[in-house]
């Protein structure tokens, strides 16, 4: 229990840290890469908690899609080595406002609801079949959704990206 | 009974970071990165509730495999509509998209 | 009977006629007015005998109308049929190159036929109606030039005295149907005291107003306003002699102490109109006068008890005064006035007139032998044999002195000095009627006896008397000729003009309420006018006032409406800024707003 509670401590502290530095840093790279170790802290917190399947899952996924992110951002911002100084934030007051507001209620919600008694936790091995009986048998239908979703998002992204055809350009351009 | 609390506590903090960051971006990309911190602190919650309160139901963990699908679902179509906005306009700074201007 | 209806109806037809035809207006009334004086003296000669004939028509429910013609109805029937048909010839003459003939004859020959239906009206109905129609054509008639000043006032004061004093006609009327139950004139001749008092003071009180007696003289002085032939026909032998009539007729009903009112009455005004009119200035208003006078008279005979004496002066009367007037015309045209100072010598240049003047007037002092002597003489008479022989006797001779003196004057004035004048258009006309009437009132003496005959009373007649009467006649003309009316009136001179007016005279008592109240009635309808107008006016009113609410009201308030509308629109479509960061912001609050409404839909009861 207190290995738990430090070790959640710790690496929830280093997922905080680093969601900041994200937002707080001018260089493009040194955001992707805080996110990154933002997301695997996260990651971490889980297998902390004895997900493992979630934990690793996390942390794979969320490698793969940083690097790509890291890519695009390149491809795309303004100023990707962050050497210019431009300040690229606005509504400053109303976003730290909401943040503070969000972040409020969350805690105070967390802090004053009466949660009950803290339960058992199968092995990670019982864990991973029952997920998979799961999976299979009751959330089988959702599963099914969120794939023709996922086709349809793949299909709608290529669409979207791949820009009009003829004289203006297209995708042999 | 700590460790929950501390998940908790973490998972909020997390969300209003990524909440803070979603609205002062002027980047697309920036923006999208603050919808991951938010909905990385979300995950944060869901697991902790499943682990300390209910362990027995996997819902719990059919829900975070379904968040991040969408995260990265969001981020891939995010992507996709950036592209072509760059196509289009040349930036994908959001404080020049004033098309949709009433 | 049929006879009598056509002394009626031939006047009342021709006055029809010229109103509808509008031309030819002169020969329809002569037509209409001989032949209503052939209808007369045909019933007069039916009769003569003494019979009567009579015929019934109807009338109100109970109260039929009657026609009778008895000996005293038909000699009047003539006499007023003789009379107006005379005037009207004289009336083409006067007339002629005047405007509004159709006007002057319609009215003439409506008022011969009113006329002809009081002296033959046998009830109380019949003569009440045209008692009020023979008023209502003398205010025409005399405000025939209504654009000159002074006339439209004359008619109406004549109109308002003769009205006034009609009063006493209507009340006596009732008392006498309501006593006898009926309304013919001569079954309700023998009612008894006390309403034979009362009556006969009323009726008195009417026949004073009709006949302009003291104090209701002031009207026939004005009345001169009207043309000459209207002066002649109405105001001196006709509907001043209605009175007169009245009092003939119903002289049976009055007791003792009601007929020495009447005599006193008409001695009174026999010496008070005597005495204005040797004091007047103007040819036609000394006439007037003298009218009075002269009726004054016929009531003292009537009071003395001798109806017969009262009929035999009008009957002479009429055929005198009517003449003189008609020459008084003569000299109007002449000089263009009546006044005496304008119409001096005047008898030196129209000598026939002036003749027919001298003949008429010598009559009407009662000169022998023309007919004003014997008639004078009767009524003189009939006072020295009545039982108030005292009073009545001097007051008469008085009377008479008076009459001889102011002829005398008029005769003298006319004469003197020499003036010049202009030439009388129409003269031939006139001159036939005026000759025709002085021709009468010259020989009417002869008419004594077959009267008396008629009636079926005697005349008075007292030798000492008669004579007394022509020295006072004779007496009175050289006074009126050398003596001027200065010296002979002394102070009296100037109140006497005035017509003895006290205190205003009925002008004050009668006239000036009776317009008053006119006015009064006029404002009062005006008001009521005013009112019923204003009510529309405030109902107009009212509907503007609804108008400005709706358009300043409710029209302001929608347009209010529509710009607040338009207002927060405006303030609505910042939101859509189209910029994205704002657009997460909203998104944001959005969910949160969804998340309580969850949350606290969790605590809902």
């Amino acid at each position: 229990m207190l290995l738990q509670t430090v070790f959640l401590a710790f690496f929830g502290l280093a997922a905080i840290w680093f969601a900041v530095v994200v937002f707080r840093t001018s260089s493009m790279v040194r955001s992707a890469l805080a996110l990154l170790f933002s997301q695997a802290a996260i990651g971490t917190m889980f297998l902390a908690m004895q997900t493992e399947f979630l934990g690793v899952l996390q942390i794979m996924m969320m490698a793969t899609e940083m690097a790509i992110m890291a890519i695009f951002m390149v491809m795309y911002m303004m100023d990707p080595g962050g050497l210019s100084g431009m300040d690229m934030t606005h509504q400053k007051r109303v976003s730290i406002a909401a943040g503070v507001l969000g972040t409020a209620v969350a805690v105070g919600t967390a802090l004053l609801v009466d949660w009950g008694p803290i339960a058992g936790v199968p092995r990670p091995g019982a864990q991973v079949h029952d997920l998979g009986i799961e999976l299979m048998e009751r959330s089988m239908l959702i599963f099914e959704t969120a794939g023709v979703t996922i086709l349809t998002a793949m299909v709608a992204t290529t669409a979207i990206a791949i820009g009009p055809r003829g004289p203006r350009g297209g995708v042999d351009d | 009974m700590a460790p929950l609390y501390v998940a908790l506590l973490v998972g909020a903090v997390l969300f209003g970071v990524g909440l803070y960051g979603a609205l002062s971006q002027t980047n697309l990309v920036m923006i999208m990165m603050g919808v991951e911190v938010m909905l990385g602190g979300a995950m944060v919650n869901l697991v902790a509730f499943w682990r300390f309160l209910h362990p027995e139901t996997y819902s719990g963990q059919m829900f975070v495999l379904i968040v991040m699908t969408v995260m990265a679902l969001e981020m891939a179509v995010g992507f996709g509509v950036g592209t072509g906005r760059f196509r289009a306009k040349g930036s994908v700074e959001m404080e020049e998209a004033r098309d949709l201007k009433g | 009977m049929i006879f009598s209806y056509l002394a009626i109806l031939g006047p009342l037809l021709a006055a029809a006629a010229v109103l509808a035809l509008r031309r030819g207006a002169a020969p329809l009334a002569l037509v209409g007015s001989f032949a209503g004086l052939a209808g007369a003296s045909l019933a007069l000669a039916h009769v003569a005998g003494g019979a009567s004939r009579s015929a019934e028509l109807p009338g109100l429910p109970g109260l039929p109308l009657r026609l009778v013609a008895d000996p005293l109805g038909a000699l009047l029937s003539l006499v007023v049929g003789a009379v107006g048909f005379l005037v009207m010839v004289y009336a083409v003459g006067y007339m002629e190159g005047e405007g509004s003939g159709a006007r002057f004859y319609a009215g003439m020959s409506f008022f011969v036929a009113a006329m002809q239906a009081l002296v033959l009206a046998g009830d109380w109905v019949l003569l009440l109606a045209s008692w009020e129609l023979i008023g209502f054509s003398s205010y025409l008639l005399i405000g025939f030039w209504f654009w000159r000043d002074g006339v439209p006032s004359s008619a109406t004061r004549a109109f308002l005295y003769t009205r006034s004093a009609d009063l006493g006609l209507y009340v006596a009327i009732f008392v006498l149907i309501s006593r006898t139950g009926t309304s013919e004139i001569s079954a309700t001749l023998d009612v008894g005291s006390p309403a034979a008092t009362v009556a006969g003071l009323l009726l008195l009180l009417a026949a004073a107003g009709k006949s302009a007696q003291t104090p209701l003289q002031g009207w026939l002085q004005d009345a001169m306003a009207g043309p000459t032939p209207v002066s002649a026909l109405l105001h001196s032998a006709t509907l001043v002699a209605a009175g007169a009539i009245l009092m003939i007729r119903v002289s049976p009903l009055l007791p003792p102490g009601v007929r020495l009112a009447v005599g006193l009455l008409g001695a009174l005004s026999a010496v008070a109109c005597g005495l204005i009119a040797v004091s007047q200035r103007d040819l036609k208003r000394l006439l007037a006068a003298s009218t009075s006078s002269q009726y004054g008279l016929m009531l003292l005979a009537v009071g003395a008890g001798s109806p017969v004496a009262a009929l035999f002066h009008l009957v002479a009367h009429a055929a005198m005064k009517s003449s003189l007037f008609l020459a008084s015309g003569v000299f109007q045209h002449a000089r263009g006035s009546t006044a005496f100072t304008d119409l001096a010598g005047v008898g030196r240049e129209r000598r026939l007139a002036f003749l027919g003047f001298v003949v008429a007037g010598l009559a009407l002092a009662g000169v022998p032998p023309l007919s004003g002597f014997f008639s004078k003489d009767a009524m003189i008479a009939a006072s020295f044999a009545s039982p108030y022989a005292p009073v009545f006797g001097p007051l008469a001779l008085a009377g008479a002195l008076m009459s001889a003196v102011y002829v005398a004057r008029a005769i003298r004035l006319l004469w003197h000095s020499t003036g010049a004048g202009s030439p009388v258009a129409g003269s031939g006309w006139m001159g036939a009627g005026l000759a025709a009437l002085v021709a009468l009132a010259a020989a009417l003496g002869l008419a004594e006896g077959p009267i008396a005959g008629l009636i079926g009373q005697d005349i008075p007649r007292n030798l000492l008397v008669a004579g007394v009467g022509l020295a006072l006649a004779l007496g009175g003309l050289l006074l009126g000729w050398f003596v001027p009316a200065g010296r002979l009136l002394g102070p009296a001179r100037g109140p006497a003009e005035r017509g003895f007016r006290l205190g205003g005279g009925f002008d004050a008592l009668a006239a000036r309420p009776a317009l008053a109240l006119a006015g009064a009635a006029d404002r009062f309808d005006r008001g009521i006018h005013r009112g019923v107008v204003g009510v529309g006016e405030s109902a107009l009113a009212l509907a503007r006032a609804a108008r400005l609410a709706d358009d300043a009201g409710i029209d302001r308030l929608i347009a209010a409406l529509v710009r607040g509308t338009r207002g927060l629109g405006g303030r609505a479509r910042r939101l859509q800024s189209g910029l994205v960061h704002r657009e997460l912001v909203l998104a944001t609050a959005g969910a949160a707003l969804i998340l309580a409404f969850l949350i606290l839909g969790a605590f809902a009861p």
